[in-house]
Formats: C-alpha cells, sequence, structure tokens
C-alpha cells in the first residue's frame, strides 16, 4: 500500500471537483457497506420483541450464543469446521498454488499460457456449479467416481465421502480446493514473473540447481504475497456458504458436520425447521464472524507483514 | 546441433509436462464430464457415464425440460443486466474517487483512502442483516436494483485501491499541461485521465465481475423471488428441486457452464493479464 | 585461472542469427573487452560463456575441456551482472557466501574467503547490512566479492559500470584494474563504453552485428584499426571520413582525389583495380590541426565550437556539405563561423576500401603507430 507519490494538487484550487469526484462513490460504500456492518454490531446488543420492537439487551445474545449449551455446541461446532475447512486450504491449495506457480514459471516453458489459462477456468465457475459437478461425481448412484478410481486400481478406497460424517467436511474443502487453486496460482506467479531473471542467473553461475533457485532465491523473495494469499484465504473462507448451502443445504448435514459459520449465519437469521429466524441473534453471529476476521486481519497486519520485508527488487 | 542440448534438460522438461498435464486434466475432467453427459439419454448417463455421446446415447431430453421448467433465459438476462450495469457504476464511480484521492491534497485524504479501503477485507455479508432491513425500508425487495446497489459498494473498495495505485503513476505533466492550457478539471478526468487507465479497467472489470456472477448469498436473500433469479441461485433452485432427473440437472449445469466457458476462452487473455498485473499486492 | 578458447561459436534465437561465428583465445591471466554497439552480441557471447545460454553451434573450451553442455557451476566462473543481481533477502556476507554453500564448503574455510574478499573490497563493515541499505558503488563491490570468494578461472563482467554516475565510474574502473593486477586473473568483460575497453583491456575484442571485427591490444585497434566499423567506433570524438577517389597507384604510394578536387598522394598498398574506384578516407579529429604542416588539408567554416578546457573541438562543415570534427588546443579562439582551414599528414590517414576494410599502410612515423 505504498503511497510514494503524495497527491500534488491543492483541493482549494478545485473544491468542488474534488466533492464530486468523491460523494457518489463514499456515499454508496457507507451507505450499503459501513453502514450495515455497524448497525449489524449494533443489533447484536438487541432483541426484537413481537410486533419488530427492539429492546437493548446489552450482551446477552452474545451469552446466548456462546454460553447456552445447545447454541455454544453449535457455534464452536460451526468455528472448529470452519477452522478445519481453512486449514486444509492452507495444507493443500497454496502449497499447490505454489507449485504450479513455480513450474509455470520455469524458464523456457512452451505451451505455458496454455497451462496457465485451462488450468484457471475451474475458478471462473459458480460455486454452486463447482458443488454439483463434485456431487455428481461423487455419488455412489451415478458411479463415475468408482470408475475413475479404477483407472489406477484405486476402486476399492471409494465410498460416499460427501455423504459421511467423518469425511463430509474434508471434501469438501477439497472441492473448493479444487476451484480455488488457480488464485494462489496467479497470485504467486505474478510475483515470481516480478524476480529479475538476472538474480535468477546470478544465483546459477553461484552453482545453484533450479530447485536450489527456488528454494533459496524465489520462495524468499515470494513469501509476502504467499502471506498475503494466505489471509486472503482466511477471510474467504470464513466467509464461505455458497458451496456448503448448495451441497449440504443449510442444515450442513450430515448432522451438522459441513456446518461453518457462514451456514451458521444463515440459519440463525433466517430460521430453519422448527427454530425461528432472529435477525438479532443473526447479527450477533455476523459480529463474532467479524472479530474472527478481524483477529485474523490484524494478526496479518500486525505480525506477519512486519516480519516479512517486502523486498525492491 | 542437439549435441549442445543438456541431457537433464530435456528429461526434466518431459516430467515438467507431465506434471501441468495431469493437473489440467484434473482442473478440466470433471466439467467435460458434466457437458458430455447432459447430451446423453438418462440410460447412456448411467451405463456408459465416461463415454462420448454416440448415436445411441445422444438424447437432448434434458435440455427440453430445463427450457420447459424453468426460465433460464431469465436468469441469463438477470445476471448479465446485474454484473455488466455493476461493473459500469463501480468503473465509473472509482475512476472517479480514485482520481480525487491521488490527484488532490484534502483535508483527511490519507483516511478517507484507509476508510474506503476498509471494505477490501471486511466481506460485506457480515453486514446482511441490516442490508436487507435497508432494502425492505427502500421497498427495493426483490428487485435487481437491490442487488446492484449491493454489489456496487462490494466492488468500489478493490476497484478504488487499484485505480488510486494506478493512478499514482500517471505522468504530473500530462495533467499539468493541460492545466495550462486552461482545461477543467472535469474535462480533464473525462477525456485526459478516463483514456489513460484503459489498462488498470481490465484488471477492476474481473476483480468486480468473478464474486458478482458467481454470488448464490445476495440474491438468495435479497432477490430470490419469481423472475428476479441470477443464474447462480436460478441453477440452484432448479436442481434441488428436480434433484433426481439427471438429465435435467446435467443439462441444467451445462447451460450454466458453457456461457461462462466462452466468455472466459475470449477473455482470458485480459483476465490473467489483468491478474497477473501485480496491482494486486 | 585458466585460458580460454571460442571456436566458431554460433547462438540462433528461432531463424535469427545473433552470432555467426566467434573465433577467440584468451590466454590466462588476460584481461579481454567485449566492446560494440547494443545488440551487436556481445552480452550474448558473455552469457553463453557463462553456461546462462545453449550453444547453437561451435565449441567453448575452458583450461582444454568443451564446456559446451556444462552447467555454469561446472565451468569454474564467477560473474558480475549489471544489475549486480545481489539477492535482496541476504546480508552483504550472506551474498558472498551463497555460491560456497551451495559447493557446501566447510563453514571456516567459507569464512574465511568472505572475509578476505571483504578486506579486499573494503567491505569489512558492511558485513551484516542488506543490499537495500548499501550504496550503488557498495553494491558493485559486493557484486565483485561474491565473484572473487568463489576464486573463479575466469572472472565474467557484464558491463558493471553502467549502472554508477560518472565520477565512481572513473573511480571503479581503476579499483577493477588494481583488483586485475593483484587476483592475475582471467578476466572477460563487456561494456559498450570504447573509453572502459580503452583503460581496461590487455586485448579488445570488437564485435559487430554478431561478428568479430577485430581483436587487438588498445593501441593496435587505435592506430591499425582493420575495418572503417572499428575506426569509427574507438577513438572520441569519432574518425572524421570523406570519400575519395584513387587516380594514380604504385607500389606503396596511392593517390587519391578529395571532394575539393585536390589530389593527395598517401602511402597505402593498393591494387591497380581499385583505379577510378571510390574508397573512404579517414582521419582522427586529433590528427587534424589548424597550424600542422600536412598532405592533407580541408577548408571550410566553423559551425560549432565544443571547448573542453585543454581543447577545442571545432565542427566544420566543408564546401561539400561534409562534416569534419577537429581538435585545437585550448587556447584556440575560433569562433563560429569563421573559415578555417585544416591540415593532418598523409601518414595519419587511413582508407577503406567500399566493404569497409582497411588498405595496409606503410612506412608510418611513431605518431601514429605507436603499440605497447
Amino acid at each position: 500500500m505504498a503511497h510514494s507519490t503524495r497527491p500534488m494538487t491543492d483541493w482549494r484550487k478545485a473544491k468542488l471537483p474534488v466533492f464530486a469526484f468523491l460523494a457518489p462513490a463514499t456515499i454508496i460504500y457507507t451507505v450499503f457497506m459501513i453502514y450495515p456492518l455497524l448497525d449489524s454490531i449494533r443489533l447484536s446488543f438487541y432483541t426484537s420483541v413481537s410486533g419488530g420492537d427492539l429492546t437493548f439487551v446489552g450482551l446477552d445474545n452474545y451469552r446466548t450464543i456462546l454460553g447456552d449449551p445447545g447454541w455454544s455446541a453449535t457455534f464452536w461446532n460451526a468455528f472448529w469446521n470452519n477452522m478445519k475447512f481453512f486449514a486444509v486450504h492452507m495444507l493443500v491449495q497454496n502449497p499447490i498454488g505454489i507449485a504450479l506457480a513455480a513450474v509455470l514459471s520455469l524458464p523456457q516453458l512452451k505451451l505455458r499460457n496454455t497451462y496457465r489459462t485451462l488450468i484457471f477456468m475451474p475458478t471462473m465457475l459458480s460455486v454452486v456449479v463447482v458443488g454439483f459437478i463434485w456431487q455428481l461425481i461423487l455419488s455412489p448412484v451415478w458411479g463415475v467416481g468408482p470408475e475413475i478410481l479404477d483407472i489406477f486400481g484405486l476402486k476399492s478406497l471409494f465410498g460416499p465421502w460427501l455423504g459421511k460424517e467423518g469425511s463430509a467436511l474434508i471434501t469438501l474443502a477439497l472441492i473448493s480446493v479444487w476451484q480455488w487453486v488457480g488464485i494462489p496460482m496467479m497470485l504467486i506467479y505474478a510475483a515470481l514473473l516480478a524476480i529479475p531473471e538476472d538474480l535468477v542467473d546470478a544465483a546459477v553461475v553461484d552453482g545453484a540447481s533450479h530447485f536450489e533457485v527456488f528454494l533459496h532465491i524465489k520462495l524468499p523473495l515470494v513469501l509476502p504475497t504467499i502471506a498475503m494469499v494466505s489471509i486472503l484465504t482466511f477471510v474467504s473462507n470464513f466467509n464461505a456458504f455458497d458451496l456448503i448451502y448448495s451441497v449440504k443445504g443449510a442444515l450442513a448435514g450430515p448432522n451438522f458436520s459441513t456446518d461453518i459459520m457462514g451456514t451458521l449465519f444463515y440459519r440463525t437469521f433466517f430460521g430453519y425447521q422448527l427454530q425461528l429466524g432472529s435477525p438479532t441473534l443473526g447479527a450477533t453471529v455476523a459480529s463474532l464472524m467479524f472479530i474472527i476476521i478481524l483477529v485474523g486481519v490484524l494478526f496479518y497486519l500486525f505480525v506477519v507483514q512486519r516480519r516479512l520485508s517486502r523486498y525492491q527488487l | 546441433m542437439y549435441k549442445n542440448i543438456r541431457k537433464d534438460d530435456a528429461s526434466r522438461a518431459v516430467i515438467v509436462h507431465a506434471v501441468l498435464l495431469s493437473y489440467t486434466l484434473l482442473a478440466l475432467y470433471p466439467v467435460f464430464l458434466i457437458v458430455i453427459n447432459a447430451f446423453k439419454t438418462r440410460k447412456g448417463i448411467f451405463s456408459d457415464p465416461m463415454g462420448l455421446p454416440g448415436p445411441k446415447t445422444f438424447s437432448l431430453e434434458g435440455f427440453t425440460k430445463v427450457l420447459a421448467k424453468s426460465d433460464f433465459e431469465v436468469y441469463f438476462f438477470n445476471s448479465i443486466s446485474v454484473t455488466v450495469i455493476t461493473i459500469g457504476i463501480v468503473l465509473l464511480l472509482a475512476a472517479m474517487a480514485a482520481w480525487a484521492i491521488s490527484e488532490y491534497e484534502f483535508p483527511g485524504n490519507t483516511v478517507l483512502a484507509l476508510y474506503l479501503a476498509i471494505g477490501i477485507m471486511v466481506p460485506i455479508r457480515l453486514g446482511s442483516v441490516s442490508i436487507l432491513g435497508l432494502i425492505v425500508d427502500l421497498g427495493l425487495v426483490n428487485t435487481l436494483t437491490a442487488l446492484v446497489l449491493v454489489y456496487v459498494a462490494q466492488g468500489l473498495p478493490l476497484a478504488i485501491f487499484i485505480l488510486t495505485e494506478f493512478m499514482h503513476q500517471i505522468p504530473k505533466d500530462l495533467k499539468e499541461a493541460a492545466r495550462c492550457d486552461g482545461v477543467g478539471e472535469f474535462t480533464i478526468f473525462f477525456a485526459i485521465i478516463l483514456p489513460l487507465i484503459r489498462p488498470a479497467v481490465a484488471t477492476v472489470a474481473v476483480f468486480t465481475m468473478i464474486p458478482i456472477w458467481n454470488d448464490l448469498w445476495f440474491p438468495l436473500i435479497l432477490a430470490p423471488g419469481d423472475g428476479k433469479q441470477t443464474i447462480t441461485l436460478g441453477v440452484q433452485q432448479f436442481i434441488g428441486q428436480y434433484v433426481t432427473d439427471w438429465n435435467a440437472v446435467l443439462a441444467s449445469l451445462t447451460l450454466a457452464i458453457i456461457p461462462i466457458l466462452i466468455l472466459y476462452l475470449i477473455f482470458s487473455r485480459q483476465l490473467i493479464r489483468g491478474l497477473t498485473s501485480g496491482a494486486v499486492k | 585461472m585458466a585460458d580460454l578458447k571460442l571456436d566458431q561459436i554460433r547462438k540462433s534465437y528461432g531463424a535469427v542469427d545473433v552470432l555467426h561465428g566467434v573465433d577467440l583465445d584468451v590466454k590466462d591471466g588476460e584481461f579481454v573487452v567485449f566492446v560494440g554497439p547494443s545488440g551487436c552480441g556481445k552480452s550474448t557471447l558473455l552469457r553463453i560463456i557463462a553456461g546462462l545460454e545453449d550453444i547453437t553451434g561451435g565449441d567453448l573450451m575452458i583450461d582444454g575441456d568443451i564446456v559446451n553442455t556444462k552447467s555454469p557451476r561446472d565451468r569454474g566462473i564467477a560473474m558480475v551482472f549489471q544489475s549486480y543481481a545481489l539477492y535482496p533477502h541476504m546480508s552483504v556476507y550472506k551474498n558472498m557466501a551463497f555460491g560456497l554453500k551451495l559447493a557446501k564448503t566447510n563453514k571456516a574455510e567459507l569464512d574465511e574467503r568472505v572475509r578476505n574478499a571483504a578486506k579486499i573490497l573494503q567491505l569489512d563493515a558492511l558485513l551484516d547490512r542488506r543490499p537495500a541499505e548499501l550504496s550503488g558503488g557498495q553494491r558493485q563491490r559486493v557484486a565483485i566479492g561474491r565473484a572473487i570468494v568463489r576464486q573463479p578461472k575466469v572472472f565474467l563482467f557484464d558491463e558493471p559500470l553502467s549502472n554508477l554516475d560518472a565520477a565512481l565510474r572513473v573511480q571503479t574502473r581503476i579499483e577493477i584494474a588494481k583488483l586485475h593486477q593483484k587476483l592475475k586473473s582471467t578476466i572477460i568483460y563487456v561494456t559498450h563504453d570504447q573509453i572502459e575497453a580503452m583503460t581496461l583491456a590487455d586485448k579488445i575484442v570488437v564485435l559487430n552485428a554478431g561478428n568479430v571485427e577485430q581483436v587487438g591490444s588498445p593501441m593496435e585497434l587505435y592506430h591499425h584499426p582493420k575495418t572503417r566499423f572499428v575506426a569509427g567506433f574507438i577513438g572520441s570524438p569519432a574518425m572524421n571520413f570523406t570519400r575519395v577517389t584513387i587516380t594514380a597507384v604504385e607500389p606503396g604510394r596511392v593517390t587519391v582525389q578529395t571532394p575539393g578536387g585536390k589530389s593527395a598522394v598517401l602511402p597505402f598498398e593498393v591494387t591497380t583495380d581499385h583505379i577510378g574506384t571510390e574508397v573512404e578516407l579517414g582521419i582522427r579529429p586529433e590528427h587534424m590541426g589548424l597550424d600542422r604542416a600536412g598532405e592533407l588539408g580541408v577548408d571550410g567554416e566553423v559551425e560549432v565550437v565544443e571547448k573542453l578546457g585543454d581543447s577545442v573541438y571545432l565542427y566544420v562543415r566543408l564546401a561539400n556539405g561534409d562534416r569534419v570534427t577537429l581538435r585545437a588546443p585550448g587556447h584556440c579562439r575560433i569562433k563560429i563561423g569563421e573559415a578555417v582551414s585544416a591540415r593532418a599528414d598523409a601518414a595519419a590517414a587511413h582508407l577503406f576500401d567500399r566493404n569497409g576494410q582497411a588498405f595496409a599502410k606503410l612506412d608510418c612515423p611513431e605518431e601514429y603507430s605507436a603499440m605497447e
């Protein structure tokens, strides 16, 4: 975010234009983004009595969600599921993204752009479509899954992964990885391209093999990008909803084993089965999500980013 | 001249291509599988799922069903309108704001830039409860306008950030030459700056478009009603309803995939250039 | 330390040939400079020697071994890059130690070699700094230090001074010359700056469009350029050229007619079949003078005067429209617009045929042929 060059023209020379240029964006952004965020936090301190009137209840909603045995079990279940969901992304998506980026940035690679375009393709599809694609492929009814595994002689490993409590969440996370791996790949690839060729040549002359060049020169130089990709992953994972909802519905079955913060928020807000929806409790869940994301972002800004200096290349 | 090619280089190339090819296959095959099976009879889908549609198995019954039982063309129209209008508004408003922030020194300049950047990291979904309330109050429930307003707010922060960075690189001389010639501030913006930021526009358009086109959340809570569904929501509802009708499900997925695929192949160059331009650091 | 031999080295990128068969012998301990205009292939040639580019054809030998397909690390070379290419995330110490570390050199030896190099280059106090915290000149020294610690057989320098300001460039040039004397190593140095080439080299290789134009000592190139290209490239300001017609030929003497219509007899060995053809006559600005005697003369009007202190360059326009540069002593008071008449010795002339090849010059006085 280096604003190396400062603004140059004194605004007083052009008062009206400055205001006119800024106002539309600032107003829409404030009304439809900042105000709702703040208002949601405000709502989390209220409860709605019948008729829609709001009563201030302090931290009661938070006590309910974190303290009430039923609610707290649900909340922590969603939270830990979400952490697992994030962990799978960190452990699978980012390493694969880095590896693909490293391979794609090898010198003299033919068909580089073709590979890049094709591998990025799933990222363009809607999460809903991706969810259904894999639901069909993994469906024991259809039998494509076992048939593909059979090619590698692994047919016996096949199971109804999406349907089993133990494997549903991991499977969904892997589906998400399959879709989104293009993003870390692209961002890291771009960072790798920004490394001057001279630096790589110097390392080669110094006696480094391709792998050593990657390990000692390229990887340290793209660490800030990897950190940025990680925080983007964190935010989007704790904000995820579409995939679980389209494959598993709002109930995030089986037996809430795929419930994450996004689906919990939706159910709390709109209700499900016999449970009535509650905007104020929904706002409370949203505020808790906000806190989680904020902690992550602050950790990134003040701990990770400070330690990783971005080198002038 | 092959005596001068290092042996390990040749074998390395083989391994590299094997790796990339297998991953490409992993990325594309599932999509390919859905698309080919959409063109088969129900029997064909189950008896030979991995085969291409042949004379015996070819059938368009899935597509006929989808088109008869749902309004796919309406969903498409909705998605395209919402996306295109949003991108247009985001680009214009973000460019204006970015110009003001990067060009003029005014009290609170930095604070405003930071304020506008909050939305890059904080997901707008967290404000959904109040957004729904707001949309209800404005009488915009079940309208595409509601989606556009929310998506514009969602797209602005990153767009402003990217464009501000980009505008810092526009040479000062250009603007000063124009000012010396007595050109007004609005004219400078519309006649000189807007044409100059064209390269960044592709980047911004991509980052604005992908999350909007694929979004399920806001269509679900703001405009789930008849005739206002976007393609993502439409597919989700349709499949939810006809989940056991494999022909229809496969056909509806294919209908959602194909246009995006075509658009992607046409624009992939710009899109990837946008992603790799280093605008987002 | 090692000798180096290039045998018909060719390089092409697809259909584009950038080097058309380069032959060169570099002796152990020699300082060789590749010089030429940008795009002449000098950097490509250096990168081929380094092993960073594959060879399309021909053989490259270091110490008698063909190294065409050897990777850079097995060639015993070290390279200093134009951009310095210092690893931004490593300290000066680690930058210099990187190559040794990869080679699994034992710690004590590594430390000694790094500290030794640092001492030679006066980097002792900077070992813990990152490249970003160094000045341009310091970075340059680190880049050289990184090469020194590896104790290579051959040092390769790719335009190492082009990112320094003028004063630092002269200073570093002298440092490099001293370093060469101290290390007695084989050095190959690429530059587009002919002054760097003249001052540093034992042997200069002038490259043009992928061909070697001439190989020789600095004075050899200055006094006996084999081609018009070399004549024009070496020397500053550049040699003056004018077209003349050969009217008569005798053994060891040739009579030419200058554009002004005058005749002059020059000491060149020219075959009779050249009679009547146009050739190019070249004279260096410093060999022309206003108060000189000499067989060759031009008259014209001064267009521009450049005062350099110890001397003055006069840019003179001749009657036929040709322009000639000449050097006058610093006290010269000639003004723009004045008519001047300059003269030069016939022995100072260079004569090139239509293909730009020099005719052999005979009976050269010391002033025009001094060699080391």
